[in-house]
């Protein structure tokens, strides 16, 4: 492949050349109602190669037969030419020639495809017979294998191997007119493992589905929120990490305005971090889409505005240091600023003490949907409880809470020491979809947040 | 044209104990060019090609599917293991049918030289541009040719070669806290000169939004444009599929032959429209297409299929079975096709004393659509006062649910547009929805 690649390189008449070249098996089932929707396999193999032109800009040309790869060198080479851009520098980065190949404790290549249908039909299963109001269900086995090889016109040559397994599970229960619905997913960038023994966690989610059905909608009004890891860890990629990405920050002047390093967006108690390099998370590699190293920016300390996520492109735009940020969702797309794995850092606050503080409030959970517009955001929660005297209440359901992102951070007067990873997510930005991430948050605690309801 | 010698390969190295075989191919070569904020921004050329097989082994369905042509072994191997797990399905592939002949292929499409799609970009930033000197144009242009092939064991092969052509204008000019959104999308199978009609439209409407007007809330004759019309057809066209019919979440699954929404509404899926890109002879199974009534002077006719859903509702297969490469056939519209009114737009709109004109609605496909049910922020919308458009207004949604508000129809217009591509749509006023604005 790298002979393949290497000559194709030496073709371009560009001024900086890349060609990236993926290799993805993969097989999956699933399950819908009472019915195998699917059980099938795939080899998916393209590539992509990028052109930059002084004066030009980027010119991509895609592809899934490697018979001419010289020809999608010429083709890119043209695009780039065509372009109308401000000059594009890109920021200097080690060259680097190195393989990564993926250790799996159960390379799941080796399962046959029955077993992951009868694992899904199990979890499906379960979530079916807890209850005569579940009305749909759905139960997915994943996985994909992927070989990424990446050369560039500087010398660096890599291949790395991705590995992904996933579990996802969702029910829905009805009652009269009433639809509520439940989802759990676990993903790591790991072996069949990951996805073995959730037998509880479909329990889980047709439990959930049939509670929401007995839940009142919460009363609208102001609140203090205690938020669950996977709640906290959703905010934090959403309302505040997107807004950390360079190229959003250098293309939109109001950003620009708001995302000043230096500036104060939270106590000194909260610290976030975005980290490409924990071994088998969901965002991990070794080295981005263009070759960059990974690993751990951050982007708040101690309360304070101290980082942004780069591409070699953007880094050298605004004079910063590139983060290997630049990541793609497949051969298909060229590499855009992307989060890895973002995360709220563990604090100090024993959980218990969250709760205990709280005379009427919400213990929001999860993460149902939502929309952000620069500072200002709105989500809602999967499922909910009240809060009542320090206690945890009853369940309450359609929790949406909306506020501007800096008087929220502000409010955020106390963070847990019980972080952990959600070992699931999937992030859409500019046409790619489906990226994998991974969040991380402990509970947090954040006072006065508008709360929609009845 | 003949089925290229790969296929038959491939179908010879299907093992005997598969009863049944079908072997999708499908080869594309596109390029894409992308102006943003009025500049060329981006150039792309892409190039693809894959195989995707279906078995049927002891009465089970497999499907596998490769993007790397050369591994034909693997793929053949892949489809025996999926079909020995695989749902149990009586499902039954083709044998050649006749079809009608549909022109979905122009040489002038696939011949045009890149440096005329710049050009065609240019001029669509430069009309809206006069339109409005403050707005941002992005426009998006993509010529693709296709080729696919279909061939299974009892003898169907089936070969299409199809060019499109779409261009996507969006305009956005903010002043203040009024952020102005206007689109518009196009596309074609065949090259037609008319193209520079769809930019007069949009400059028309960026004109028309110069002024704003205030409307109150409250319960009002609406009357939707072919693109706002889009907001009635989504969850109409969702309780239309046999897939939903089949799971039984369509709320018209059981209603054939009933007489659902006002006489004066007929809806057809037709394929059989020379120059669109949702037209075929046959569909992605080797099924012929046919032009057919979903929805005939209001009475539900019936639903669309592939093979899959038809064999397991236990009925036909109606050739709407479409897929991309990685997964198998479900059942899609060819072109949905609303059968236009008797009544001219002027017409229609002079009659209207005070009402609302939607253009274009945000959050589509979004929300409980099989129930029925829309609820939509408008982006784009206009007052009518006294048969006149006098303005765009702000801050306004509609809602309802389509089962109800399409029992009462005021007017279709006999004017209709080509909207997303696939549907062709009249100006519908519906005699009252509710409304409700922020600013009335």
């Amino acid at each position: 492949m790298y002979d393949l690649m290497a000559s194709a390189l030496r073709t371009s008449k560009a001024d900086y050349t890349e060609i990236r070249i993926e290799e993805r098996e993969s097989s999956r089932a699933v399950f819908r109602g009472p019915l195998l929707e699917t059980a099938d396999l795939s080899i998916d193999r393209g590539g992509i190669v990028r052109c930059l032109v002084r004066g030009g800009g980027w010119g991509v040309a895609t592809f899934n037969s490697l018979d001419d790869l010289p020809l999608r060198v010429q083709q890119a080479y043209e695009g780039a030419r065509a372009i109308e851009g401000d000059s594009i520098e890109l920021a200097t980065v080690p060259i680097s020639v190195d393989e990564v190949p993926a250790r799996l404790e159960r390379d799941f290549r080796g399962v046959a495809l029955s077993d992951k249908v009868a694992l899904a039909k199990g979890y499906n299963e379960v979530m079916r017979s807890y209850d005569p109001s579940i009305v749909d269900t759905q139960a997915v086995y994943a996985d994909s294998f992927s070989r990424v090889y990446f050369m560039n016109s500087e010398g660096t040559r890599l291949m790395e191997e991705r590995p992904m397994c996933t579990v996802s599970l969702s029910a829905t229960a009805r009652k009269d007119g009433l639809v509520q619905q439940a989802f759990e997913a676990v993903s790591r960038a790991a072996g069949y493992e990951v996805a073995l023994g959730h037998e509880e966690l479909a329990g889980t989610v047709a439990r959930r589905a049939v509670a929401l059905l007995s839940a009142r909608p919460v009363k609208g009004g102001r609140y203090a929120i205690v938020c669950n890891p996977k709640l906290a860890g959703v905010f934090c990629h959403e309302a505040f990490g997107h807004l950390s990405e360079a190229d959003f920050v250098y293309s939109n002047p109001q950003a620009q305005e708001m995302m000043v390093l230096g500036r104060r967006f939270g106590r000194d108690i909260l610290n976030i971090a975005d980290d490409g390099s924990v071994p088998g998370l969901r965002g991990s590699h070794r080295y981005d889409d263009e070759g960059t190293p990974t690993g751990k920016h951050y982007l708040i300390r101690e309360g304070i505005l101290v980082g942004r996520l780069h591409s070699r492109e953007t880094a050298a735009k605004m004079g910063e240091a590139p983060t290997g940020n630049a990541r793609a969702v497949s051969y298909r797309y060229p590499p855009i600023v992307r989060m890895t794995n973002t995360y709220i850092e563990g604090g100090q606050t024993p959980v218990a003490d969250l709760f205990h503080e709280v005379e009427l409030g919400i213990y929001a959970c999860d993460f149902y949907g939502g929309q952000t517009a620069l500072e200002n955001f709105s989500f809602t929660s999967a499922y909910a409880y009240m809060i009542r005297n320090g206690e945890l209440a009853e369940m309450v359901r359609d929790v949406s809470l909306a506020g501007n992102l800096f008087r929220t951070l502000e409010n955020t007067d106390a963070i847990g020491d019980d972080f952990r990873w959600i070992e699931a997510g999937a992030c859409g930005k500019g046409g790619q979809g489906g990226l994998p991430v991974s969040l991380g948050a402990p509970h947090i605690r954040i006072q006065d947040v508008v709360v929609g309801g009845e | 044209m003949h089925p290229q010698a790969s296929e038959a390969d491939v179908l010879e190295m299907v093992p005997p104990e598969a009863e049944q075989a079908e072997l999708f191919e499908m080869e594309s070569e596109a390029t894409s060019i992308r102006f943003e904020a009025s500049r060329l921004k981006a150039y792309e050329v892409s190039q693809s090609e894959g195989l995707a097989l279906r078995l049927v082994a002891e009465g089970r369905l497999g499907f596998a599917a490769v993007s790397d042509v050369s591994a034909k072994g693997r793929l053949v191997q892949n489809a025996v293991e999926s079909a020995r797990y695989g749902e149990a399905v009586p499902i039954r592939f083709p044998s050649p049918q006749p079809a009608q002949a549909v022109r979905v292929c122009d040489e002038r499409l696939a011949d045009l030289p890149s440096a005329r799609l710049v050009e065609m970009g240019r001029q669509a930033v430069q009309s809206l541009q006069e339109a409005e000197p403050e707005g941002q144009v992005d426009v998006h242009l993509e010529r693709r040719v296709r080729r696919t092939s279909v061939v299974n064991s009892a003898g169907t092969a089936v070969v299409r070669r199809s060019t499109v052509l779409s261009i996507s204008v969006e305009m956005q000019r903010v002043r203040q806290d009024d952020v102005l959104m206007i689109g518009d999308y196009y596309s074609t199978a065949m090259w037609d000169e008319q193209y520079p009609a769809m930019l007069a439209r949009l400059a028309q409407k960026v004109r028309l939004a110069r002024e704003l007007a205030s409307l109150p809330s409250g319960r009002m004759p609406v009357l939707f444009a072919p693109a706002g019309a889009v907001v009635l057809l989504l969850p109409l066209s969702q309780g239309l599929n046999g897939k939903n019919v089949y799971r039984g979440t369509s709320p018209i699954g059981n209603r054939v032959g009933e007489q659902l929404l006002d006489a004066k509404f007929t809806l057809l899926d037709d394929p059989t429209l020379d120059g669109r890109p949702g037209s075929a002879a046959y569909d992605d199974e080797g099924v012929a297409r046919r032009r057919r009534a979903l929805i005939e002077q209001g009475v539900l006719k019936g639903f669309i299929y592939d093979l899959k859903t038809a064999a397991l509702a236990g009925t036909e297969p109606t050739g709407n079975g479409e897929r991309s490469l990685f997964a198998p056939p479900a059942p899609e519209f060819s072109n949905l096709v609303v059968a236009p009114g008797e009544a001219p737009l002027a017409d229609i709109l002079a009659g209207v004393d005070e009402g609302l004109l939607v253009e274009d609605a945000l959050g589509l496909g979004q929300g409980n659509a099989i129930s029925g049910a829309f609820s939509h922020p408008l982006s784009l919308a206009f007052k009518i006062e006294h048969g006149e458009i006098v303005g765009r207004v702000k801050d306004v949604s509609i809602a309802g649910n389509v089962y109800d508000e399409l029992k009462h129809i005021a007017a279709l217009s006999r004017e209709r547009e080509w909207v997303y591509g696939g549907m062709y749509l009249p100006y519908v006023l519906l005699p009252e929805l509710n409304v409700v604005s922020k600013s009335g």
